[in-house]
């Protein structure tokens, strides 16, 4: 067992994204193979954040994929086993004595950070797994991040020269993907895969923001994880819902004025879709703010993408909001239930920890950039 | 009360309506429209009343009131400073700022009257006032880009009010997409800022009173940062070649309008250039720059206004030549008259629209108290020019100078084609599975045709 800060921290937004996602799973959904598919995917992430030995933590990534094995018929079954074999292939490798056990040992945690990140190339498992499986499950897997959390917790403390040479190439690919994936968003009207493409793209300057080496850098991404993980399932929740009132929302032919009859819902959403992409008043501004000036002793390329990356993301995320809540008259509408309390107040709760550690920072920050100075220590960075 | 307080109070003021607004709606309580209306204009009335108390202490003592919010936030060795600053050039536009938003709540309480949208109305009109404070008032270009950006959300939704139709809407998408394109001009000028000058702090960059400030900043970064944030402050003020999305911003109610694109909104973009003045000085090419994008606004403005069919855009094009001037003012290195321009040009144009939908009202009885139809002024264009020119110019202008034309065919279309074709490795193209090639930023096929 290791219940450092890291842990901690990550632990509890966890928890708290678990309990948000349960509160609003509409009631559809909840039947026992979902309910022991989350139950499976909550109990693997937490033993993986815990977890001492990559032993476990492989054991706690293993038991996450479980659910598309055992209850999940349609979904991401083969890019999540094939990460969980690269990371089972790093681990037995990691235990063999020789240099180039250990390299290889290194590629396939690498691989499976990848895998399990979808960083480009093989990132198209995420927006298509969102559509063909429970989208709030997958979410839930998904905002563990346990690719970033692999990184942080074993791959650079165990092999801190390998990792500060990868880390340089993998933060590329990153970047790349972070631009990428916006650009493919722009012109999709899915509201599946544009969700899962902006939250592929969000998520990878996580990834890109460890190469800073700087602590302002990495606690910007590590308070990036925050933002990601808190708003891509407030969006799922609350898309979700609406999906469930009015299946219509997932390829909205045209303009569907659902604000009309759900302004609860649509505030909600905006509100999470907002914060994503780091409007000043939530605490994505200030993540991106760090990320920023991180990137300004040590980075610049990511200092230029990251503007560009997230004003490609904030425009897509407009035209969905518009597309799923604007545009027709409340006649022209279907009738569909506003946020219920169950719902409103699991939301409410995510919308409070956004906007309150938007206003106030400091608490949150301080909390990710302890372990921020031990990575960046490991790393040799200032 | 210290002055330092005051001016916290008058930023926060709106920000704490906003907040108060919205917590009562999302646990059910539904305010009647008096409470709302009553509640915004105390507000903006408190506020204007706190500029005056700043604006004597400024006369009497000539001191600027400044309030240190010590560290925000921090991490390594990064700290976000919070800092306000009521200067010779902040305070007369924060108390315009007060008096405008607060003048436009008081009228809207009528105008608005039995919207399904009132509340969301006054909610955005606080969160406007905000963000534009917040401009006005930071210290730092990096507190500057939080209010920068929330102007430019309240923009976007407030055009986007009458959501029921598909028109606002798209308009709203193409207002917002403009916006944050111009965005990456002060995200990535702050960034120079810091990476070339070593700091993004008004008193590091600039010491001195306003506009006798020098700076600090190199000739190089001068340079850069300048015209990055010209691309701001272009987008921000609707010049050329951001231009095309002001007559779709009028799609939002008239009060939002005028308040928006005839007072405050528009004139942040030379708020931000006069907040640069110093560096325009050491830099000439940046100053150029401003002065030939403001010269060619002027032009343009004065063009698409005379043929503009409808009133709210007649004013529009008008805001948007004179925005042109002050921006040649400010290249010229006159940020006094400047300074007085975006104030005189502010109240004129809020009355304007204002009066915008009684304009023909009010024709009438100017006319009736004149005895007549009085003569037409101006036509120095029909006078002067030669007929074949003014046909050309009359095109020209009816097409918006093709610049919707010249966004969609050499920007939108070609981003829009390449996300496609990328699209088409990843999953196999389905019917209604993309936006046409336009919706994608918000500009409207039909202007094409």
């Amino acid at each position: 067992m290791n219940f450092d800060l890291l842990a901690q921290t990550s632990c509890g937004l966890y928890l708290g994204l678990a309990l948000m996602t349960l509160a609003s799973v509409p009631k559809r959904d909840r039947e026992p193979r979902q309910l022991w598919s989350f139950a499976c995917t909550i109990a693997g992430t937490l033993l993986a954040y815990c977890s001492g030995s990559l032993v476990w933590f492989t054991a706690g990534w293993a038991l996450t994929v479980v659910p598309y094995w055992v209850w999940i018929e349609t979904g991401p079954r083969w890019p999540l086993t094939a990460g969980t074999l690269a990371l089972v292939a790093g681990t037995a490798l990691h235990s063999v004595p020789g240099a180039a056990a250990q390299t290889f040992s290194f590629g396939a945690l690498m691989l499976a950070v990848l895998l399990r990140k979808g960083i480009f190339p093989l990132h198209s498992w995420v927006p298509g797994g969102l559509e063909q499986s429970p989208p709030l499950l997958l979410g839930l897997l998904l905002n563990g991040h346990l690719g970033a959390f692999l990184i942080l917790r074993f791959a650079i403390p165990l092999m801190p020269e390998a990792a500060s040479l990868a880390i340089v190439f993998l933060s590329g690919l990153a970047l790349f993907t972070a631009v990428y994936t916006a650009l493919l968003a722009l012109s999709d009207n899915r509201s599946l895969r544009i969700l899962g493409l902006l939250a592929v793209s969000q998520a990878s300057f996580m990834l890109a923001g460890i190469e800073n080496r700087n602590v302002e850098g990495i606690t910007g991404a590590l308070v990036h994880w925050f933002v990601v993980a808190a708003a891509t399932t407030g969006l799922l929740c609350a898309y979700r819902a609406l999906e469930a009132r009015y299946p219509a929302v997932a390829n909205p032919a045209g303009y569907l004025g659902l604000a009309s009859h759900a302004p609860r819902l649509a505030v909600f959403f905006s509100i999470f879709g907002l914060a994503l992409i780091g409007l000043p008043g939530t605490l994505g501004f200030a993540a991106e703010d760090l990320l920023f000036h991180g990137s300004l002793e040590s980075h610049p390329l990511l200092g230029i993408a990251l503007p560009l990356a997230t004003a490609l993301n904030a425009i897509t995320m407009y035209r969905l909001i518009s597309r799923l809540f604007f545009g027709r008259s409340a006649t022209a509408t279907p009738t569909i239930p506003d946020a219920l309390p169950r719902e409103r107040w699991a939301l409410a709760g995510a919308v409070v920890f956004l906007v309150v550690g938007g206003i106030l920072p400091g608490t949150l920050i301080s909390l990710r950039s302890v372990p921020a100075e031990r990575i960046v220590a490991l790393l040799g960075g200032q | 009360m210290p002055m330092e307080t005051v001016l916290l109070a008058v930023v926060v003021a709106p920000a704490l309506s906003f907040l108060l607004l919205s917590a009562l709606w999302l646990i059910g309580v539904e305010l009647s429209e008096r409470v709302i209306a009553r509640l915004t204009c105390s507000v903006f009335l408190g506020m204007t009343a706190a500029c005056a108390t700043l604006g004597w202490s400024l006369l009497t003592t000539g001191a600027t009131t400044s309030w240190d919010g010590g560290v925000w936030f921090h991490a390594g060795k990064y700290e976000f400073l919070l800092g306000l600053i009521a200067d010779r050039l902040s305070l007369p536009l924060m108390t315009l700022t007060a008096v405008l938003v607060g003048l436009v709540g008081s009228f809207s309480r009528r105008y608005m009257h039995r919207e399904a949208g009132y509340l969301r109305f006054y909610l955005l009109l606080n969160l406007f006032a905000f963000g534009s404070m917040l401009t006005l008032a930071a210290e730092s270009f990096d507190l500057l880009i939080g209010g920068w950006e929330l102007v430019g959300i309240s923009s976007a939704l407030l055009v986007a009010f009458f959501n029921q139709r598909s028109g606002p809407v798209r308009g709203a998408l193409h207002v917002f997409s403009a916006y944050r394109i111009g965005d990456l001009g002060l995200l990535l000028g702050v960034f120079v800022l810091h990476y070339l000058a070593g700091s993004a702090e008004d008193s590091h960059l600039f010491p001195g009173v306003w506009p006798m400030q020098g700076t600090t900043v190199g000739p190089f970064a001068g340079a850069m940062t300048g015209l990055l944030f010209l691309f701001a402050a272009a987008a921000k003020s609707a010049q050329v070649p951001f231009s095309s999305w002001l007559p779709r911003a009028m799609e939002g109610p008239t009060p939002s309008s005028a308040i928006f694109y005839g007072a405050i909104s528009v004139h942040l973009g030379a708020y931000l250039l006069l907040r640069i003045q110093p560096v325009l000085a050491a830099a000439p090419v940046a100053a150029i720059a401003v002065g030939v994008i403001g010269v060619l606004t002027a032009l343009f403005g004065t063009l698409l206004h005379r043929v503009a069919v409808d009133a709210k855009s007649s004013i529009a094009y008008a805001a948007m030549t004179q925005l042109g001037v002050i921006f040649l003012e400010i290249a010229l290195g006159f940020p006094r008259l400047a300074l007085l321009h975006i104030v005189g040009h502010a109240v004129v144009r809020t009355l304007q629209f204002l009066r915008a939908p009684s304009m023909l009202h009010d024709y009438h009885r100017v006319h009736a108290a004149a005895g007549g139809h009085l003569d037409r002024t101006g036509e120095h264009f029909e006078r002067l020019l030669p007929e074949g020119l003014r046909r050309w110019a009359y095109r020209f202008a009816l097409d918006r100078g093709f610049l919707d034309v010249l966004a969609s065919d050499a920007v939108v279309a070609p981003v829009i084609s390449f996300s496609r074709w990328l699209g088409r490795w990843e999953a196999p193209p389905k019917a209604a599975c993309t936006p046409p090639a336009g919706e994608a930023l918000g500009v409207l096929k039909e202007t094409k045709a």
